[in-house]
This record gives structure tokens, sequence and C-alpha cells, in this order.
């Protein structure tokens, strides 16, 4: 009765864009959600500009989500809202997967599981922040909480560390609620959010964009008082004489998101070092047989569209999951690639059509993505620019590249010819 | 004594701007320096470890102006004139545990501490080790009541409701030919101390014990009877129950001024109203000496040192399951200012802490340089130790005496106190044995007292739902639904479990006061995730808009109130 061929675990756009592939592909599916709502972090993010790829409309959160949503029920798929899974246990024909709710506990079967665990935010003790531990310091997503879901404001007068999309789109959010944005502040020497949202959220507000400066320290007993700023070197390292103190009351970090991948790691998933998400074949299937990853807990995107994108290929690949041997060729991240998705290919399955998302590691104009085979080129393409905030997203047909357990594949950016 | 040679000593240490007077039996030190640290060199210079002859600092410091107490933003009348038998100053360990053992009289026990919660300072900002005694010798106070205290955790814990894991700690040598030497060092510690169960063991055993040490060590030092214990939790549960068994806790309630009498305590003002105790307990931390003033009984002084600790992910508190610390001989000696790692009640691993002197008794903010170097330290004793793994840290501030020794003893020059003073480490662990001796010090200064026939010593914990079994949870849930819901996903904290937090016999309805009890918000998202959450139910439960709760303090404002013409979304 509690037996499914798929779980999906996470109800945000990743989790739901799985469970209504796997259910169209005729699996029976249960989607389990710790939150009351369906929608994920989709929730809080009333700005617009989703779903331009997938829909060529500019969609905000709640209404990106509300089109998944909508399909969701209207194929009838089962889900359990503010439910949270506690463990997951490997059985010889599946998994059983325990959750906790307000009815109690209850035990839940499958043959495949997706992880859609989405991602958290780093926080101001991960980015060395000393000083005193007042009040007013939130991470971007927690100061979105405040002010979109529950109405309450968190600043008046703020400062924003770190440049990620979600530190730009809360400096207009802010500012439109009344909040004075002193500025955003970015370590690096090149901002972390997509371009659009340089100029829709700071230019077209007039706030001030400072790159290769970063918060060192805060102030306060109570409530925060103020900053310390300081310029940085290129290895992010403060330099000594440049410190100055800004007076604020809040500060709103923005400063990276860690893939969440804690259920993952029970179950003997391995880590990929580059995305921090699980290493996974072109089905989005981890090491582990019958577990399958995607959206931000496999990789942080850009974009909710290949989020959903993401949810797709595993919720289909795990409907049609039937556990058979796998022979498994490695991708090599070679110079210019910060991270990549897929990290293995699984030769057993199809691989004229697999689609590879990989961010640089550095700003570079006029760029070729090579891949080779064993020292042969098999592939290029050519980018007139690469960013390191902005993931790159191509169909790659494998099939013609003479592929064997073994082969050593890898992929690298080079200036292009 | 010979103050002769102390003089002598201290004029060194100070280049001749120091002197040192014998009186009241203090050796009184004053002159004037240029730096507060050449201050404490010199009043050190002129102790003597242990003794019960103490220094006084009335050293003055150019250009230094001492920063005052930071007082309440309370101020009311709610105590004036209460007539209590004992008054307790400070909520922290000490306090609080003194509270607790004298709750089994019938008296009438009014504690008071001036910050918003139990162990908001030393008690809360510590390592949580339940010490072995190894360094201590025979002949302090230290000695005296570790012994003791180490044996009653297990007891008391039991009784509060607080978890308690005798771990055993390792102390690492790389030395081989130092062997010898250091087990007779154990032997004289196991026959003359009596720190009985201290053992040499091999390198290669420790590693079975311990794989992730450094393989480059020769044997270490196990004390099996080391433990750990959650301070702040031990603190609580202390107040909790002393208050379960009918005292009287004042929280932001800081002391300002006493009255004296022909050596006596008449009465004791506050910023709640003026109270007339028969008896004082001196328990203030760092704050002691200026208690002690009040009282016309200054015969010590505090200097603080502040220490820092760092707190891993659960993922690193894998890689080691008990307290380790490393000897290097060839460094010189002192403190133990590299600190150690211990593996937490709460499976995190602590990293910490290092001694730095400061003549800030409230200055807890961290440095860099803190954690730097304790992390360079004990990556020594354990290689995969990462500062990637950090989830957060904190600084406290140790109220040690200049003889690095407690007080325990009533007043010198006044009859109606008694301090418990100069506690710094181990004084987690001795609490529990210096409760009890100055439970019976009051006791007697009181004269007669009744035994409170009604008190019970055991607290009963708030349930931890993620340690039940799926069985016993599903119980539970059925009793209470909010048992059901999670609103800290990292650490699995149900709404039930923070509303019995709100429900506890001492309501801190704080995010800090909600954390410190059930932890939402002490794992990897550092609250990211549930701190609105927790926000919103605490307003629900005081019935109160959300921009009334706080972080901590009076003015830990979270929110500033609702947006344009917004309603409260959900």
């Amino acid at each position: 009765m509690n037996n499914y061929n798929v779980i999906v675990i996470g109800g945000g756009p990743a989790g739901l864009a799985a469970a209504i592939q796997a259910k169209k592909d005729c699996a029976s599916v249960l989607l389990i959600e710790r939150e009351n709502r369906l929608g994920g972090i989709l929730k809080q993010c009333i700005h617009d500009g989703f779903g331009l790829v997938r829909f060529e409309e500019k969609l905000s959160g709640p209404e990106y989500a509300g089109r998944f949503i909508d399909e969701f029920n209207s194929l009838g798929i089962e889900s359990l809202t503010l439910s949270f899974v506690t463990k997951i246990e490997k059985k010889t024909d599946g998994f059983a997967i325990h959750i906790v709710n307000r009815g109690g506990t209850a035990v839940y079967t499958c043959s495949a599981i997706v992880l859609a665990t989405g991602c958290r935010e780093r926080t101001a003790k991960q980015v060395f922040i000393h000083g005193t531990r007042p009040s007013g310091v939130f991470t971007a997503g927690t100061a979105q909480h405040y002010i979109n879901l529950m109405g309450e404001i968190p600043a008046k007068k703020c400062v924003i560390l770190g440049s990620g999309d979600i530190g730009l789109i809360m400096a207009r959010r802010l500012t439109l609620e009344g909040c004075e944005v002193l500025g955003v502040y970015e370590a690096k020497p090149t901002p972390s959010g997509l371009t659009r949202n340089i100029h829709q959220c700071l230019n077209d507000y007039g706030i001030p964009l400072y790159l290769s400066h970063t918060v060192t320290r805060v102030f306060g007993d109570e409530r925060l008082e103020a900053v310390e700023i300081s310029q940085v070197d290129e290895k992010m390292r403060p330099i000594d004489g440049t410190r100055k103190t800004v007076e604020c009351d809040a500060l709103i970090l923005s400063v990276g998101l860690i893939p969440e991948n804690e259920l993952a790691e029970t179950l003997g998933v391995q880590m990929d070092s580059g995305t921090k998400g699980p290493l996974c074949d072109q089905n989005l299937m981890t090491n582990v047989d019958g577990v399958f990853s995607c959206g931000n807990a496999l990789h942080v995107n850009d974009l909710v569209d290949y989020v959903s994108e993401s949810g797709e290929t595993a919720g289909a690949a795990a409907a049609a999951y039937i556990k058979t041997g796998r022979k498994t060729v490695r991708f090599e991240r070679g110079s210019g690639i910060m991270s990549l998705v897929p990290q293995m290919l699984n030769l057993e399955k199809g691989i004229d059509n697999v689609t590879v998302y990989f961010r640089s590691d550095e700003v570079a104009n006029n760029r070729s993505l090579k891949i080779s085979v064993d020292g042969e080129e098999k592939f290029r393409k050519k980018y007139a620019f690469l960013r390191p905030p902005e993931m790159e997203r191509l169909v790659v047909d494998f099939s013609a590249f003479n592929l064997k357990p073994g082969s050593r594949i890898v992929f690298e950016t080079e200036a292009a010819k | 004594m010979n103050i002769a040679k102390i003089r002598k000593k201290v004029a060194e240490a100070s280049r001749g701007r120091v002197n040192a007077e014998l009186k009241n039996n203090c050796i009184v030190l004053s002159g004037c320096v240029d730096s507060w640290d050449e201050a404490v060199e010199a009043c050190s210079a002129a102790a003597t470890p242990y003794s019960k002859i103490h220094v006084v600092n009335d050293v003055t410091v150019k250009n230094f102006i001492e920063k005052p107490m930071r007082m309440p933003a309370l101020s009311d009348t709610a105590l004036d004139g209460e007539k209590p038998d004992v008054l307790i100053i400070g909520g922290g360990i000490s306090g609080a545990s003194i509270a607790r053992e004298l709750s089994k009289w019938k008296l009438s026990i009014l504690l008071v501490e001036k910050e918003p919660d139990f162990a908001m300072q030393a008690s809360g900002r510590n390592d949580g080790e339940v010490h072995p005694g190894i360094d201590l010798s025979k002949g302090s106070l230290k000695h005296y009541y570790i012994r003791k205290g180490n044996k009653m955790y297990g007891d008391v814990c039991k009784e509060l409701g607080v978890e308690f894991r005798r771990v055993g700690q390792y102390v690492c040598f790389n030395e081989a030919w130092a062997k010898p030497v250091i087990a007779l060092y154990v032997w004289k510690r196991k026959h003359i101390d009596k720190i009985e169960d201290s053992e040499i063991i091999s390198g290669k055993e420790l590693h079975r014990r311990e794989p992730s040490f450094n393989g480059s060590f020769k044997f270490a030092i196990s004390n099996p009877s080391t433990g750990c214990v959650c301070p702040y939790g031990l603190t609580i549960a202390y107040a909790e129950n002393a208050v379960m068994n009918g005292a009287e806790v004042m929280l932001n309630t800081a002391v300002t001024d006493m009255q004296v009498e022909n050596g006596r305590i008449v009465s004791v003002a506050t910023n709640r109203g003026t109270v007339f105790p028969r008896i004082v307990i001196n328990a203030a931390g760092v704050f002691s000496e200026e208690i002690a003033k009040m009282a016309n009984d200054r015969f010590f002084s505090i200097h603080p040192r502040r220490g820092t600790n760092s707190i891993l992910d659960k993922k690193a508190g894998r890689y080691m399951h008990s307290v380790a610390s490393i000897k290097e001989l060839a460094s010189s000696g002192g403190h133990t200012k590299g600190g150690g790692i211990l593996h937490t009640v709460h499976d995190n691993l602590l990293i910490g802490p290092d001694a730095v002197e400061t003549s800030e008794k409230e200055n807890v903010a961290t440095n860099p340089e803190s954690i730097e170097k304790v992390f360079t330290r004990q990556k020594k004793t354990m290689p995969a130790l990462s500062e990637r793994d950090i989830i957060t840290y904190f600084t406290g501030v140790r109220a040690p005496t200049f003889e690095e020794d407690f007080i325990i003893e009533k007043g010198r020059n006044c009859q109606n106190i008694i301090h418990c003073a100069g506690i710094q480490s181990p004084g987690l662990t001795t609490a529990p044995a210096v409760a009890l001796d100055v439970e019976k010090m009051a006791v007697e200064m009181l004269g007669a007292a009744e035994k409170n026939t009604e008190f019970n010593p055991v607290r009963k914990p708030i349930p931890a739902l993620r340690d039940m079994s799926d069985e016993e949870r599903a119980k539970i849930i059925a009793e209470n639904p909010d048992y059901g819901e999670i609103v800290c996903r990292c650490e699995e904290i149900s709404k039930g479990e923070i509303l019995d937090a709100l429900n506890s016999p001492v309501c801190v309805p704080t995010l800090d006061g909600v954390k410190k009890r059930v932890r939402p918000g002490m794992g990897r998202c550092q609250g990211g995730f549930c701190s609105p959450l927790v926000t919103k139910i605490i307003a629900e439960f005081l019935g109160k808009p959300v921009e009334e709760v706080r972080k901590n303090y009076d003015g830990s404002v979270i929110t500033y109130g609702t947006n344009k013409g917004g309603t409260a979304g959900e």
C-alpha cells in the first residue's frame, strides 16, 4: 500500500518536474515535501524573470511554480506535505523511506528515489566574518522569507555582501520597501550574479556595487550597528589600510549556495568537488543504483528552467529504472571548467542525446569548449563569452565518439581559433 | 609571605612602576603602567599560585577607562522590599547549581542574573569538558573539588535530565624519549594526587581507539574519567530544578549597590528595586570582584581572560569521539593555551579554546587570529581537521584570580556573604561539588533551617524527538501532533519541542532562549531556514506581533514591522 515505483523527495521546481515526468511515464509516484506547501524556494521569489527559456514568458516564482503545481494536481500525483524524511534505508529491492509528520511516523517503499532537496545558503561564519553576534545579520533567503512570506521588514539601512542573484534581488526588494541599501560588496573582481540582475536590480535603482571588497567584521552588542569593510587582493585577503566602518542595521549575505545532500550521503552517494553535488551519469543517476539527483541538490543552477529540465531527466530515468549493470566512463574537468554535470556516462544507456551543463572558472571572451577522447579532439563549440555565474547548457551526441570503458574524456576551454 | 621578596619581583616585572604592600592580609599592588598587560604581568609576579593571600589590583593604566557593566534595559520595582533568606548573584553554572542545592531547604531563595538568560557568559561559552584533573596538584581548591565534581556528574546529569558522556581524554605526545618521564608524572598523579584512572597508552593503542589522530604520536596519557556535557544545558537544568523546588529567579536583574552596616549587608540595590537578604552569595563571574567591593570585602582581583571555540559540522564529528590535546615538550609551558578537540554531546566537534588576557570583561567579539592559532595547533593532533567544516565560533571570558585558584569561602570582612569567585576552568566540572559546600556554608550561616520535604531532584528533560525510534515518536505525536511538525531541518527539531521550551519553568521567549534549550538554529544552516519560523512561533506564543520578538537582548530587534500594506502571508 505504501509502495511506489518512484518517490521524489522535495517539492520545489526540481521535485515537481521529476514527479510529473515520472507519472507521465506511467510510474506510481509519491512526492514528499517538508514544508506545508509545494513550490520550494519559488514561494518567496516574488520577482519576475522565471520561465524565459521554458515558457518564453517572464513569470514570478509563485506563478512558475503554480504551472507545475497545477499539472501535478491534474495528474493526480500523491504528495505528503509538512512531512520530513528522517531516514532512508537501502533494501534488496529498493528503498524504505521513513517520514515523520503531524500524523505520526510512516515508512514508504520504492524502487527508485529522486533527491530534489535543493540547497542552503552559506552563512556569515562560513565566510569568516568576525566580531559580535548581534541580530540583523541575515542570509538573503532568510531576509526574503521575512519580507515576502511574513510581510516583515528586516532592515532599514543595510549593506549587502555578495553579488549572487538573491543578493541583487534583495537589494531591489528592500529598496522598494523603503530600506536604504548602502551598497553591494563583492569579494571577487567580477559580479557573481546574472548580468541582467546587475542592471535591473542595482543600476536601475542607483545602488552601488563595490567589487574586490568584503565585510570582515560586524559591530553591535544587540542589533547590528556597523560593519567593517576591507578591500581584498586577488586571493581575496583583506588589504591592510583599506578598512572602513559603515554604519547600518542589517547585513544581508548572498555568499553562495551549498547543495543539500546530507540524505544522499547517508546512502553512500559520492560527491563531486566541483558541483558539491552527487556524481551522476547522463540519466542523473548517482553512483548508488536507483538514487537520482536533480535541481539545486545536483548543482547550483542559474535559471529555474534548467532546474525543471534536470528534474524531468531524473524523473523519466527513475520511472524507467530497472536494476541493471552499469558500464561507466568518467568525464574529467580540464582547464577552464569549474563544474560539469553529468560527471559520467553510462555506456549501457542512450548516449546520443546527452544534456551537459558546465560553468567556466573565469570570465573570458572568445572561448571554445573542447571535448577530447584519449587526447583526440571530438567536439568543439564556440562561445563569445563565458562567465562563472552563467551556467552553459549544450546537447552532445557521444555515440560518434567511439567510447569504450576506460576512455579518457576531457572537457576544457581554450581560446577560440 | 615575604613582602620584600614580592616587592622586588613586582618591581622587576614592572620596571619599578608598581609597588606591593601587605594590607589586611592581601597583597595590594599600586602604581601606574602603560598597558593592561603590564598591570597583569605585575600582579602575576606578586601572586603565589593557589595562595589564600590574594593579590588585589589597584594598579592604574594610563588612558584606560574601564567600560561600565552593561545594564539591562528593564527598570521597575518588581523586587522592591523583598526579604529573601538567600540572594544569589549570578545565573551561571555556580549560581544555578547553588540555587538548586539550597532549594533542598525551606528557604526563600532569590537568584538574580543581569543577562536575559542563564549561562550567557562563561558558563555558556566554554567547551563543556568535564575534566579529569590530570594537570592539578594537591593543595588547590581546584584539585579538591575536581575529583568530587567529576565523580558526581553521572548522577547529577541523570537527575537533571541532561546528556553526559564519559568519553575519555587523550593527551598525545610525539617524543618517545619522554615516555619514562611522563610515566613518572602519571604515577605521581595517580598515587599522590589521587587522579586514579590515568594511564599511559602506546601510540598503537591510541590509533586503534582514534584512527584519525596523527600517526606520529608515540604515546598518550589516557584519562577515561573525562567527559563532556552541554554547559548551558546543564546550567539551565540546574536553574529550572531550583525553580521547580521553590526558588525565585529574576533575569535582566543587575545588582548596582549594597548597603553595609557593621560588617553586614543590609540591603542590595538592583534595577528592579532594593532587596533585603539575610545572606548573599557572590557568583558573579567576571564581576565577582565588584560584588565583593560593594560588600566591603574585596580581598582578591579578577583578570579576565578570553577564549574562543569553534564548532564544526556534525560530519566532522565522525573523525573522533573523545577529547584530545597535544602536548609539545619543546614549546614553553604556562596555561594550556592551544585548547583541544572535543566531540560534543550533540556530535559536533569543538575546537579550542585559546587564552588571551583582556581588560574587557564583556567583550565577546571573535577575532580571526584565535581561530587560526587554535587550528594550526589542533591539526597536529588530527590532520583531517579543516576550517571549512566550521559552522560557528564564539568567545567567552574567564574570571581567574591571580592565584589561579577558586575562592569558595565566607566573607573575610563581611559576615553575611559567601564568595564563589575566581571560577574558571575546571569550574564546570567542579560546580556540582562546590554547590554542595556552599549549601553547607549558607545553611550554617543562616542558623537553623528546615529541610524542604517536597524537594524533587528530578527534572524531566524536553523530549528529543530525533533520538527516538519511529514507534516512540509515533506515540508521542499521537499525544501532541506538534511533535510531528519539523521546524529546524538541520537539527530535526519539532514545533512541539519549541513550545515545550517556551513552556519550561523559566520562559525565555527569544530566538536564542529557544535555541539554547532545544537547538533550532544550532545546525549547519545556522537558522537560515528556521529562524523566521521560530520567530513566528514565539510571536504566536506571546500573542504579540513578530516585530516584538528579540534575538536575546532588549535591543536585538529582528524585524521592524510589517511592509507596505502587506498582510502576513500563508
